[in-house]
């Protein structure tokens, strides 16, 4: 049955490519719908499907199979070393605005992390950059703690809002860093040039450390000063992988499928360019 | 801890000391040294420099304070060859804190010295909050998303923006940058309005756009301080990036001295170990 | 209602704004709901940055109050802010001090106090980046090999003297082998690209998926429900 629905999948899709090309040649000015955006449309849909389709099949109780990611594994590692040692664990999710996908996606594994703090009795800190992210992080944490049973535990200056600026925010972390010491540090959103300074400070306190970006030029800082780092997607992926969701989880499945659907194309684009027969397939896939 | 041991965990602030000494030393004993330029930097000056003389360029100061070092010359070069050229120049920022100041004051220094007009050859559009709204807006109307200049003079009353009044009328986007707001240039603007786009952008993030430069979505990119004194060079406005190169060059080599320093103490730790378990 | 409207808000604000990009502007109102829109979201751009001043000022007046740990730092935080800001609310009109021209008050401090901050903590990188280098540049196994060399050849590129002595080592050892150009094609153009490729891809799918999962409600951590 899921064999037979993928070989439909690829025909629907091999079909409106085909339809797609002829039509985007026939756009004017006049048209109401914009026929030259259609293969924005198609992936957009064809997306769209993909992950309601894995997410309907993960309610169903398929087993969704995701590979290991040290670094996810490695968090309550990290926090089992913070409660040994009786220091504090830290977790910055990124240091831009609540409206940041990276953000969004630090404040998910936040309320994950929470959980696992929560049910060690671990100390958290969390400094913020931003008063909204201040109040996500707050009821995230609050929460987690509720769902723990430790809702005496919980603390509102757990989340504490530090500074607005980026070297402010980044000099007083690194203040904190050296004074409390923490056992682990765990960076999970978006960072730019404070990502070596924070992760470098952290490393001269003796922190574990853990870190998850989608920033590709911070990578390599991270990758140079932690023990562990989540690379681009990995980020967005650590909150299904964390929870095992089944809804999550079939979100991220479907993802995987595009990626799939996106390596093939690439294979067969690179097959026709080198033939000569590139420029028509190419035109498939022109942004407008 | 034998000798390889103390070295391989040398204490910080000796490798600290030597990037100070390396910095501090060409401030005293000016070093020059040939440039050579990049193919990306030559594509990018070549574009603008093949644009009809009075094109309209739009230039963003999309960079904060902390990294005018590297993005900083890269304007300024920017600008004496668009002045240069007798191309019409529309200055805007989506960094909030200094941006509009630093295009302000960057530009008027050097628009006088090539006696260009404001709002007749050039124009500072400034900030406006949530750049994704700005950049999309603006290829309906500019004056939609500015209805006044960053001094408050408003849009129709500046006789540049009469002829300016959306990306159509604009001939070439450079965007001078330190973060990832080329990325949402590139699909945002370029992609969807087709006007070609060139970028200058810190050394951290060079390397994730050359594969916009591959692709053809950016038309020429300059990396770092040594993408900016590519620049000076090409334009011929030598300035701070150029004189910057040799503070530059001395910081990589001891850091490339401190990494081969580093090898060695590992590798010679390790065969002094075996040496003992034998 | 707290958790079924913000879902709500959230499926309708984003299915808007896919819907409108594929209809034409010039003959639809769909299409022209996309610009009218935007031009929304800047005008609450600009109270959000209210906002910010609004929470800061809050959370700082309360450390302040209570005198908690350091509220001598959020003073001069307070300070800081409203000296900055309102010389340049002020119109010009009033004094050249005033707005943020030239010769403003908020164009001194800018440019003498908070350019000169950023750029000193910035410029600490380069410190930063020496000891990091020192410590996990090291032959390890193959792959921190593989770092180690591509990090020590670019470094090498980038700096004129570098340049000199990789094309000195291809004339003298590699064959008159342009070695800087190599660099620039195999490894920034070619190993470089393609990775940095496959990240931007996968980072803007998960990106895609975390968006539509907001949408449709299934990812509700942003507010707070986990």
């Amino acid at each position: 049955m899921l064999k037979h629905l993928k070989i439909r999948f690829l025909l629907t899709l091999l079909l409106t490519l085909v339809a797609d090309y002829q039509l985007a040649s026939a756009q004017t000015s006049d048209d109401i719908f914009r026929v030259d955006r259609i293969n924005a449309l198609i992936t957009f849909v064809l997306f769209s499907i993909a992950i309601l389709l894995y997410i309907k099949w993960a309610k169903e109780g398929k087993p969704l199979f995701i590979r290991k990611i040290a670094g996810l594994d490695a968090v309550e590692e990290a926090v089992g070393r913070a409660t040994e040692m009786g220091k504090p664990v830290l977790f910055i999710p990124g240091i831009q605005e609540i409206d940041d996908i990276e953000t969004i996606a630090g404040i998910s594994i936040l309320g994950r992390v929470a959980k696992i703090t929560a049910q060690y009795d671990t100390p958290l800190v969390v400094p913020v950059r931003y008063p909204m992210v201040l109040a996500a992080g707050q009821e995230v944490v609050e929460q987690a703690y509720i769902e723990m049973g430790k809702r005496d535990s919980y603390n509102r200056d757990i989340v504490r809002y530090v500074a607005g600026e980026q070297f402010a925010f980044t000099a007083t972390v690194n203040g904190m860093m050296m004074r409390d010491r923490p056992a682990a540090n765990i960076y999970m959103g978006a960072f730019f040039a404070e990502s070596l300074l924070l992760a470098e400070t952290g490393n001269a306190a003796g922190s574990i450390q853990i870190a998850g970006t989608a920033r590709p030029e911070q990578l390599p800082f991270f990758i140079a000063a932690c023990d562990y780092t989540l690379m681009g997607e990995e980020l967005y992926a650590a909150s299904a992988y964390l929870s095992h969701e089944p809804l999550m989880l079939g979100g991220l499945k479907g993802q995987d499928l595009m990626k799939v659907l996106i390596v093939a194309l690439i294979i067969i684009g690179v097959v026709l360019v080198t033939f000569g027969f590139g420029d028509a397939f190419r035109n498939l896939f022109k942004a407008v | 801890m034998n000798f390889w041991d103390k070295l391989g965990t040398l204490d910080r602030r000796w490798i600290y000391l030597l990037v100070a000494l390396s910095v501090i030393f060409p401030l005293i004993v000016p070093m020059s040294f040939k440039i050579s330029i990049t193919p990306e930097a030559r594509q990018l000056f070549e574009a603008v420099d093949a644009l009809p003389d009075s094109s309209v360029v739009m230039l963003t100061f999309d960079y904060y304070p902390s990294t005018v070092a590297e993005t900083e010359p890269m304007a300024t070069a920017a600008l004496h060859h668009l002045f240069r050229k007798d191309c019409k120049v529309v200055t805007m920022t989506t960094i909030p804190l200094g941006g509009p100041s630093m295009a302000e004051r960057v530009t008027r220094t050097i628009a006088r010295k090539y006696n260009k007009v404001y709002g007749t050859d050039f124009v500072n559009l400034g900030y406006k909050a949530n750049w994704v709204a700005v950049l999309k807006g603006m290829g309906t109307s500019i004056e939609a998303i500015y209805p006044a200049d960053n001094s408050g003079a408003p849009l129709s009353e500046l006789p540049l923006m009469a002829t300016v009044k959306n990306y159509h009328d604009v001939s070439f986007i450079f965007v001078v940058a330190d973060n990832d707001i080329v990325q949402n240039w590139v699909s945002i603007v370029n992609a969807q309005y087709g006007t070609p786009i060139g970028a200058g952008v810190t050394a951290v993030g060079a390397p994730k756009y050359y594969a916009f430069v591959g692709s053809g979505q950016l038309t020429g990119l300059l990396g770092g301080m040594k993408g900016a004194a590519e620049y000076e060079l090409l334009a011929d406005a030598r300035g701070l990036a150029e004189k910057g190169m040799g503070m530059q060059s001395l910081a990589h080599l001891v850091i490339i001295l401190m990494v081969i320093v580093g090898n060695i103490a590992f590798f010679a730790g390790r065969w002094s170990q075996k040496g003992k378990v034998r | 209602m707290r958790t079924i409207v913000p879902v709500i808000v959230a499926f309708l604000a984003g299915f808007v704004m896919i819907i409108s990009f594929f209809f034409n502007p010039e003959r639809t109102f769909f299409g022209r709901i996309e610009s009218e829109v935007l031009v929304w979201v800047t005008i609450v751009g600009g109270f959000t940055l209210l906002l910010g001043v609004v929470s800061i000022t809050r959370v700082n007046w309360h450390a302040v109050r209570i005198k908690k740990e350091g509220w001598v730092y959020n003073l001069l935080t307070l300070l800081s802010i409203f000296v900055m800001a309102i010389p340049a609310i002020l119109p010009a009109s009033w004094s050249q001090l005033f707005g943020d021209a030239e010769g403003s008050i908020y164009d001194w401090l800018f440019f003498h106090v908070d350019y000169p901050m950023m750029a000193t903590m910035f410029a600490m990188l380069a410190f930063y980046i020496a000891s990091a280098a020192y410590r996990a540049f090291r032959a390890r196994n193959p792959e921190a090999t593989l770092l180690l060399v591509t990090a020590t050849l670019v470094m090498l590129w980038r700096i004129p003297m570098g340049e000199a002595f990789l094309i000195q080592v291809g004339d003298t050892l590699l064959f008159g082998y342009n070695l800087p150009e190599s660099i620039n094609t195999y490894i920034m153009n070619g190993a470089n690209l393609a990775v940095q490729r496959g990240i931007l891809i996968g980072a803007a799918l998960g990106a895609a998926s975390m968006s539509l999962r907001i949408m449709l409600g299934i990812e509700r951590t942003y507010m707070g429900k986990g």
